[in-house]
């Protein structure tokens, strides 16, 4: 029974338990009529924890941007439904200067993160002597904690005794030490290098990871062609990578629009809302003024636009994912 | 190929300014920790320290309930990765082994579960672990990451679970085991490394939680992990960089052996979700 079952389907589990009949058996989820249940049943756990503290979450956080609530409590009437969180959200300075500051830092970040991810894995993708060592290296930054990260360039960047203000006066780049927490532009500038080193492993993780796939025949084949460096890179590395540099592109955009714990234990968002992001502005309306109803529609949007953007890239290259 | 001396000499030299620049940081990190409070005030910096103060860690371990919060993060962590585990070994088991409908799907869900800002998350969150009376309590800090980390977890588990041939539970099953008997017999054994990599990746993403532990434990101090308490000292010890240092350097030590084990697992956990 078992041997006809199991030439039938080759893929699929086939045999039936024998023998001891435990209260699986006798539900005789083995059956093969019967294993998607068993299937489901394995899957359900998963799936309810994910519907119970995410999909129902957000689908009360949807509720909460329709209102006119401070602090929300179950416990107390809903408030009636309203739009007016919505309206003064696209009427509000604030709304659109952190929707400024968050394309401004993915743009700075990602593009950064890009540039040097792809130049660190280029360069450690060589064979070279110590070249595990040097890929460790590389990638450490992904292991340390933001709130690590962050406390560490805190320190860099101290105005007073800080070893940043101390090279750059060195190399003749700045007169006097920069107070970098106090000035909009030089807070933006470090929330962007917290964010760029903290980010960069991801891309150079993944385009080493891609750089290792590219069969070494492709440039091979190349040479004998006559095709220079350059053009080995243009026609063969750049195109090979595609697919998996526009997944890291998308993702870490993602993490940038997302990011709460950098920005927000460096510099709050500020000095003067310049490093205020549409995350941070959706905690501190939340949190540090309890306009729960508000927030939320900030969050909300948010997630729109992730998601638009997302789509938009995605449909952009649909054969590279 | 082979290289020129030349062409040798600016590789190594490219990897090695690269590396510097980039690792600096953490070197950093252990160095102020270790140094002298007036050495830290020396210009120009020192950049090693002569006389390493290794009172220090004495020092933050008595000023601070460091070790606390070092349990706290610790118990969260596993909390969360136990959890974590208990719901996505079966998950994807099922979406390795039974081919579900909606089960293609799973890369939409991690996808969309990067697209979800934790700062819109965590205000329902909040208001549901009120209403369940598990605010302060790490209950709701273990739940929390649980959901950040199921959707990787599942994802990298089915993956090892797609290399290992089903002809080891077919063959279990003929000798009399129940399906779920073999796959706690026989495939859960065999794939041990993998549950090792996925369990320490989840770790890791717990022990960089900020966010959540910020919204629902801030009020209970016995709660605090050590991200939260961590950045309560900055407030506290305005200059005093070096204790402030030291606690961050003991943060540290546990992520960085678990990314020596995991680093050849990382692109395993970072891709997820990234092919359809």
């Amino acid at each position: 029974m078992a041997q006809t079952n199991s030439e039938r389907t080759t893929e699929t589990f086939s045999g039936r338990p024998q023998g001891k009949s435990t209260w699986f058996a006798s539900l005789d989820l083995a059956r093969p009529s019967r294993r998607h249940w068993l299937g489901y049943m394995l899957l359900a756990p998963a799936v309810l924890l994910m519907i119970a503290f995410v999909a129902y979450p957000l689908f009360v956080s949807l509720d909460i941007s329709f209102q006119n609530v401070g602090i929300v409590r179950f416990d107390q009437p809903r408030k009636p439904f309203t739009t007016a969180n919505y309206e003064k959200l696209f009427t509000s300075p604030d709304f659109w200067n952190a929707v400024w500051v968050t394309v401004k830092l993915v743009v700075v970040v990602t593009t950064s993160c890009f540039v040097l991810g792809l130049g660190t894995a280029l360069l450690v993708n060589n064979h070279f002597k110590g070249r595990p060592l040097a890929r460790l290296l590389v990638a450490l930054p992904w292991a340390i904690p933001e709130i690590i990260a962050v406390v560490i360039f805190a320190w860099l960047f101290d105005s007073s005794f800080g070893l940043i203000n101390w090279l750059m006066i060195k190399l003749g780049l700045i007169g006097s030490p920069i107070n970098w927490f106090s000035t909009p532009g030089a807070a933006f500038s470090a929330v962007s290098v917290v964010m760029i080193w903290k980010g960069y492993p991801f891309v150079s993780i993944m385009a080493l990871a891609g750089l290792q796939s590219i069969p070494e025949d492709y440039y091979n084949a190349a040479k004998v062609d006559g095709a220079n460096v350059w053009q080995r890179f243009i026609y063969i590395t750049i195109p090979s990578l595609m697919p998996i540099l526009g997944v890291s592109m998308i993702l870490s955009m993602l993490w940038v629009f997302r990011d709460f714990s950098i920005i927000y234990t460096l510099t709050g968002g500020g000095p003067l809302g310049s490093t205020e992001t549409l995350s941070i502005m959706t905690y501190e309306e939340a949190f540090g003024f309890f306009r729960m109803g508000y927030a939320s529609a900030v969050g909300i949007i948010t997630l729109v636009i992730c998601v638009v953007v997302s789509r938009l890239m995605l449909h952009r290259a649909p054969e590279n994912l | 190929m082979r290289r020129t001396p030349l062409q040798s000499l600016a590789l190594y030299g490219a990897v090695i300014v690269i590396c510097g620049i980039l690792v600096f940081p953490i070197y950093w990190l252990f160095i102020t920790a270790l140094s002298q409070p007036d050495a830290l005030r020396a210009m120009p910096p020192k950049f090693w320290p002569e006389h390493p103060n290794w009172g220090i860690f004495a020092e933050v371990l008595n000023d601070k309930p460091l070790l606390l919060w070092l349990k706290n993060s610790v118990l969260a962590a596993l909390g969360a990765v136990g959890l974590s585990m208990v719901v996505s070994i079966p998950a994807g088991y099922a979406l390795s082994r039974f081919r579900l409908r909606g089960g293609e799907s799973l890369g939409l869900v991690i996808l969309t579960s990067k697209m979800l800002p934790a700062t819109l998350l965590v205000i329902p969150l909040f208001v549901i672990f009120r209403q369940l009376g598990l605010l302060g309590s790490l209950w709701s800090v273990i739940l929390a990451h649980a959901t950040l980390i199921v959707p990787f977890s599942t994802w990298m588990l089915k993956g090892y679970f797609d290399t290992i041939p089903q002809e080891l539970e077919q063959a279990a099953m003929v000798d009399g085991c129940s399906p779920i008997g073999a796959m706690i017999r026989v495939v859960l054994p065999v794939s041990a490394p993998g549950l090792a990599a996925t369990a320490l990746y989840g770790f890791v993403l717990s022990w960089a939680d900020y966010a959540y532990a910020r919204t629902f434990l801030t009020s209970a101090q016995q709660n605090w992990t050590l991200n939260l308490g961590i950045t309560t000292m900055r407030g506290e010890y305005i200059s005093n960089w070096a204790i402030i240092s030291a606690a961050c350097v003991l943060a540290t030590i546990p992520v960085l052996f678990i990314y020596l084990f995991l680093e050849r697992y990382l692109v395993g956990g970072m891709t997820a979700g990234s092919e359809k």
